[in-house]
C-alpha cells in the first residue's frame, strides 16, 4: 500500500469529526448560541453593503454635506479625524455601491509609460476582465468573461472567443486557477480593499478640486501590496488585481504617497499610489449601474489541442 | 414585518449548513473544549450581528472559518495575556480525540511537530476540505502561497507520520522480542 496515502487516510481518519460526541457537541454549541442570542440585544441594521445603488446615491448626498464640512485645512488636528473619517465613510459608500456592479480600471505606469492595465466590469455573479495593456507577448484585449456561470476565454490562436466552461471546472493543476482569480478579482473590486486602505493612512490632508475632494497621504507599501507569493523562486508583493510591487513598493515599510478622490456624491472615483517612477491607479466608475456582460454570440467549443488554450489568468499572475 | 424571523430562519439555515464545520474547526483550533465552545458561539454571535455581510451559499462557509479564525486567534492573545505559559499553546496539539487509538495518536503527534501554520492549512484542507482558493480566503494570503504551504505541509505531516509509525513498529517489535521466552 501506498505510504503517503496511508499517512493521509490515517490523518483523515482523525478528523474530530468523527470522535465521539461530536454530534453532541455540535447539538450543545447550538444550545448555547441560542442562550447567548436571547441575551444579546437586536443588532441594528448596518447601512454598509446592504444599501441599494439608487438608495446609496440618495444617501451619499447627505454624506457628502456631512464630510465637506466636517474636513478642516491640512496640517492635523481635529481636522485630520474628520477627515479620516470622512474618506473611511466614502469608502463605506463605494464598498456598498460596488456591492452590485461596477468597472474599475486599473493602471500602472513606469516613467511615465504605460506598463499594465486591466479593466474589471461586474454585476452580480458575472464578470469581465480585458487587459488595456500588452502584455509581455505583445497581445491587448485578451480577456476573461464570466456569464450566467460559464466562463470564456479567447483562443491565443485565433483571438477568438471559446468556453471554457464553469470557472471552477478549470484548473491547470499549478498557480492560479481562474476561479480563484475571479474570487481575487471580486474582492479587490468589492471594496474590501478600499475600506482596509482608507483607514491607514497617515499625514491625511483634504483639498477640493472643484466637486471633488482628494484626500493625500502616504501609507506603507504593505498595506497595499498586502498579498505575498513567489515568482520565479523570488517572494514578491502584490498589488490589488494581482500585479507584482516593483522597487520601494516591494519593501513593505516604505511609504508611499497616496491620493483618494472622492466625488460630490461621496463615492470613491479614484485611489492614486504613487512611489519612484512608478504610478498604480484604480478609477471607479459605473457603480452599482454597470451592466452585465454578455456571452459572446460566436464563442466556440473548447478544443484544448495539444497545448491547451488557457495560459495564465489575466493579471493576477503577470508582470 | 417578517423582516425579524426572516432573519433568524436564514440564521438558523446558516447554523444547520455549518454549524458542524465550525465545531469542528474550532475543537482542533482552540486551546481546550471550553474555549472552543465559547469560540464556536463568539463566530456565530458574531454572523448575527453582521448577517448582512455574510455571504450567500457556499462562501458563507469561507467567511466563517474566516471569522472563527480571528476569534480564536483572539482568544489565545488573550490567553497569553493572562498567563506567559500559555505561549505555548501555539505548540498544542489539537484537543480532539482524547480517547484516540494509536493511530489517533500517531496522527496528533505528528501533527503536532509541525508548524502552527503547517498544521493549520494542512487540517483546513485534510479535515475541513477546503480548497487552495479558500484557504487563502481565510488565512489572507495568495492562493499560491496557501498552494504552496499545503505542498509543503504535507510533505512534512508525511515524514513525520511515518518516522512515527517506523518508531512505533520497532518499539513494538523490541517489546515482542524482550517478551520471546528465554532459551531453557
Amino acid at each position: 500500500m501506498n505510504a503517503a496515502s496511508e499517512s493521509f487516510r490515517a490523518l483523515r481518519r482523525a478528523n474530530p469529526r468523527g470522535a465521539a460526541g461530536f454530534a453532541e457537541a455540535v447539538e450543545s454549541a447550538g444550545g448555547a448560541i441560542a442562550g447567548r442570542l436571547a441575551e444579546t440585544p437586536r443588532p441594528t441594521r448596518s447601512r454598509s453593503r446592504v444599501l441599494p445603488a439608487a438608495l446609496v446615491a440618495a444617501v451619499a448626498g447627505t454624506a457628502a454635506i456631512v464630510a465637506f464640512s466636517t474636513i478642516s485645512s491640512p496640517g492635523g488636528g481635529p481636522g485630520v479625524v474628520d477627515a479620516q473619517a470622512a474618506v473611511r465613510k466614502a469608502a463605506t459608500l463605494t464598498a456598498a455601491s460596488a456591492e452590485r456592479s461596477g468597472t474599475a480600471v486599473v493602471r500602472i505606469t513606469h516613467d511615465g509609460r504605460l506598463w499594465a492595465g486591466t479593466t474589471v466590469r461586474w454585476n452580480g455573479k458575472d464578470l469581465s476582465v480585458a487587459r488595456d495593456a500588452p502584455d509581455r507577448a505583445g497581445k491587448a484585449g485578451s480577456g476573461l468573461l464570466v456569464v450566467a456561470g460559464l466562463m470564456y476565454g479567447r483562443d491565443p490562436r485565433t483571438g477568438g472567443w471559446v468556453v471554457l466552461g464553469p470557472p471552477e471546472s478549470v484548473d491547470p493543476d499549478s498557480g492560479t486557477t481562474p476561479d480563484e482569480y475571479l474570487a481575487a478579482a471580486r474582492e479587490d473590486v468589492g471594496g474590501a480593499t478600499l475600506l482596509r486602505l482608507t483607514g491607514r493612512i497617515q499625514g491625511l490632508t483634504a483639498v477640493r478640486d472643484g466637486g471633488s475632494t482628494v484626500y493625500r497621504g502616504t501609507i506603507a507599501a504593505g498595506q497595499i501590496a498586502r498579498e505575498t507569493g513567489f515568482k520565479e523562486g523570488e517572494a514578491i508583493r502584490v498589488l490589488p488585481f494581482g500585479y507584482v510591487a516593483h522597487d520601494e513598493a516591494a519593501d513593505p515599510s516604505s511609504p508611499l504617497d497616496v491620493a483618494i478622490t472622492v466625488g460630490a456624491d461621496d463615492v470613491v472615483r479614484k485611489l492614486a499610489v504613487t512611489w519612484g517612477t512608478w504610478s498604480y491607479t484604480v478609477t471607479y466608475d459605473g457603480l452599482g449601474a454597470t451592466p452585465a456582460p454578455t456571452a459572446p454570440a460566436d464563442a466556440k467549443p473548447l478544443d484544448r489541442g495539444p497545448a491547451g488554450v488557457w495560459g495564465a489568468p489575466p493579471g493576477r499572475s503577470a508582470d | 414585518m417578517s423582516a425579524e424571523p426572516e432573519r433568524r430562519r436564514r440564521f438558523d439555515r446558516l447554523y444547520a449548513s455549518y454549524g458542524p464545520d465550525i465545531v469542528a474547526y474550532c475543537s482542533w483550533r482552540a486551546g481546550s473544549p471550553s474555549d472552543a465552545q465559547d469560540a464556536v458561539a463568539d463566530v456565530f454571535l458574531t454572523a448575527w450581528r453582521r448577517l448582512d455581510a455574510v455571504p450567500e451559499g457556499a462562501e458563507a462557509r469561507v467567511w466563517l472559518y474566516a471569522t472563527a479564525r480571528r476569534v480564536v486567534a483572539n482568544q489565545r492573545r488573550s490567553r497569553r495575556r493572562r498567563a506567559a505559559l500559555q505561549d505555548r499553546l501555539e505548540l498544542e496539539a489539537p484537543t480532539v480525540s482524547l480517547d484516540a487509538d494509536r493511530e489517533h495518536e500517531l496522527v496528533h503527534e505528528a501533527l503536532r511537530r509541525l508548524g502552527q501554520r503547517d498544521r493549520e492549512v494542512l487540517l483546513l484542507s485534510e479535515w475541513e476540505g477546503l480548497s487552495p482558493a479558500q484557504i487563502a480566503a481565510v488565512l489572507g494570503c495568495l492562493t499560491v502561497t496557501a498552494r504552496g504551504r499545503l505542498h509543503r505541509a504535507r510533505r512534512r505531516f508525511r515524514t513525520a507520520f511515518e518516522q512515527l509509525v517506523a518508531h512505533d513498529q520497532r518499539r513494538n517489535d523490541e517489546r515482542r522480542f524482550r517478551e520471546l521466552p528465554g532459551p531453557s
